[in-house]
């Protein structure tokens, strides 16, 4: 805000340069202009006489000697014209030819002259508005190009300071006090004042429509008539807060500047949503909670279309069910996230505790989707070494060691359980300690164990935190060795031996 | 606002001196044509230049003295017209 008024003296310095130069613009399109309305004339001129021409055998003419002098003479050959193509070449050609062609050369000539007169006046009209802004500088308020918003710059500002974090609805209501004495000759918000709390309730909706995607820019625009074109010009900044702002003031209401407050920052709040929609977490803006918009991350629901060639279901299934598994967990648990839905992230480590489990305490990172869960011979379509990928799936439950997986129930795959068995006997080991390269099998087989649901890890979806890059490393198995044997054993016979027990 | 208002006035108040002047100059050279096509001798020719070239056609005296006489009823009348214009602006 200051430093927008500190340069505002600057900045019209600059808007005055700005206007100068649009109108340089603007009288050079209109010589030029000018000069092309000649050459039409001219052409006109040229194919009248060319129409005419034909029409005597010859003409009594004043033959030009040269640039002063002329000799009386004929015209003959009326009907011949030698046309310049360009380029120093000629064409001969009848009258009725070349007028074609000189019909020809005139379209172009006015289609010129069209664009010329478009570019003069899209100048003459930006000229026109830096005459407000400036005058909107000389009073003193930040400018928007907007001219209803002379008084309302600094709310915005201000407004798009509070909308663009999180939970900012305990500063909406202290920006809004502040409004009014920078705002005390504008009544129209004391009187709007009194109705807050339809504001409040036009914003909530507002902002449900506009998740909805039925709230275009169109219909909002229509109520207001005269910032068609600063808002079309908004549009383009979407993502610039002023103009989110301007944006939100500007289709709105019609001069209700209080409204304009409000929804302004709801717009800033969708935004920002609409920018996270991008991302690829969901984000859920929440409009039936509070009025003002808040953005929560959520981990995507969704389940992954991640194609894993498992003997009998795709991963898509898979996942799927774990979600269940797992949000069942969370309801009869009530362990881990805040929302019955959706977590409430803050931070950064919030996100880790989504997508990990909790073994005895401990963060757990899931297993990989990517790893199979299906006993019988399932085809891994990275496994190169079946040992080693095996090995490398022991080391992933390793790592899930201590992993108390409350929120996982349903895991009734064996592969699960194997996970299980191994880890819990390999509680002491810790997650970092198997991080690292992929080595061959170790020479230890956990032996499958009936155990509790809950310390099954839990790798449902890919998550981007640290358990990722670590089941990365074990990715190459997808069927699980069920027992630890101090010998080889392929996984196939692994899963076989699993299968029965 | 008041401001811009000025500067579009400005604006047109240029372009119409311009044109104007423009409209006078014209005037003048028309009255200097049928002035002299006028004082012609009847066995003169008239030859009308061919617009941007060198070559100019013979016409028929009378027939170019009515034209041009034409020619500068327009470029009166439409320069009557530019004054009363401005006359009913300056009123207002």
């Amino acid at each position: 805000m200051e430093a927008f008024n500190g340069a505002s003296p600057l900045s019209r310095a600059l808007v005055d340069r700005l206007r100068q130069e649009y109108e340089k613009v603007v009288t050079s399109c209109q010589e030029k202009i000018q000069h092309w309305k000649k050459v039409e004339s001219d052409y006109e001129a040229l194919q009248d006489q060319l129409h005419t021409l034909p029409n005597k055998l010859s003409y009594d003419i004043m033959v030009p000697f040269g640039p002063l002098a002329f000799m009386p003479g004929k015209l003959l050959h009326t009907n011949e014209v030698t046309v310049l193509l360009g380029d120093n070449w000629f064409s001969k050609c009848s009258t009725k030819q070349a007028v074609e062609l000189v019909e020809h050369r005139r379209k172009y000539v006015r289609k010129v002259l069209d664009d010329l007169q478009k570019v003069m006046k899209n100048f003459e009209s930006r000229a026109e508005f830096k005459d407000l802004q400036k005058m909107s500088d000389a009073a003193g308020d930040f400018v928007d190009i907007r001219e209803e918003i002379e008084d309302h710059s600094i709310e915005t500002k201000e407004k798009y300071g509070t909308a663009h974090k999180a939970h900012s609805k305990p500063k909406l209501s202290n920006v809004f006090e502040v409004d009014f004495p920078m705002n005390g000759s504008d009544t129209k918000f004391m009187g709007h004042f009194q109705s807050e709390e339809e504001l409040w309730a036009h914003l909530e909706e507002l902002e449900r429509q506009e998740l909805l995607g039925e709230l275009d820019r169109m219909p909002n625009t229509v109520e207001t008539n005269e910032e068609d074109t600063s808002s079309s010009e908004e549009k383009e900044d979407k993502r610039t807060d002023l103009n989110g702002m301007y944006r939100a003031e500007d289709c709105i209401t019609q001069g209700d500047f209080h409204k304009e407050v409000t929804n302004s920052d709801l717009f800033g709040g969708q935004v920002n949503g609409s920018t996270f929609y991008h991302s690829d977490d969901e984000d859920d803006i929440d409009i039936g909670d509070n009025s003002v918009p808040t953005i929560f991350f959520s981990h995507t629901v969704e389940p992954k279309r991640v194609r894993i060639n498992t003997g009998k279901n795709t991963t898509l299934k898979f996942s799927e069910k774990k979600e269940e598994a797992k949000r069942k967990r969370q309801n009869s648990s009530g362990i881990g996230h805040a929302t019955p839905e959706l977590p409430n992230i803050k931070t950064p480590a919030d996100f880790y505790r989504v997508f990990v489990d909790i073994v005895n305490g401990e963060y757990v990172p899931r297993k990989s989707i990517l790893k199979s869960r299906s006993k019988e011979n399932s085809v891994c379509s990275n496994t190169s070494d079946n040992s080693a990928a095996e090995f490398d799936d022991r080391r992933g439950v390793q790592r899930s060691i201590s992993c108390d997986e409350a929120t996982q129930s349903d895991n009734s795959e064996s592969i699960l359980e194997e996970e299980e068995a191994e880890g819990q006997q390999q509680l002491p080991k810790k997650l970092p300690s198997s991080s690292g390269t992929t080595e061959a099998f170790s020479g230890t087989v956990i032996g499958k164990e009936s155990l509790s649901p809950s310390l099954i890890p839990h790798p449902v979806i890919a998550h981007p935190v640290l358990p990722t890059i670590l089941e990365q490393k074990s990715e190459e198995v997808l069927s699980k060795a069920s027992e630890e044997t101090p010998n080889r054993i392929s996984k196939f016979k692994a899963a076989r031996m699993q299968q029965p027990s | 606002m008041a401001g811009r208002e000025v500067r579009q006035e400005e604006r047109e108040e240029g372009a119409r001196l311009r044109h104007k002047e423009e409209l006078s100059r014209k005037i003048k050279e028309q009255k200097v044509v049928v002035d002299e096509l006028s004082n012609l001798k009847k066995n003169r020719k008239v030859y009308k230049q061919q617009p941007n070239s060198n070559i100019f056609f013979l016409v028929d005296r009378t027939e170019t003295l009515s034209q041009c006489k034409n020619t500068l009823d327009e470029l009166k009348k439409a320069h009557q017209e530019m004054e009363n214009s401005e006359k009913t602006k300056i009123e207002k």
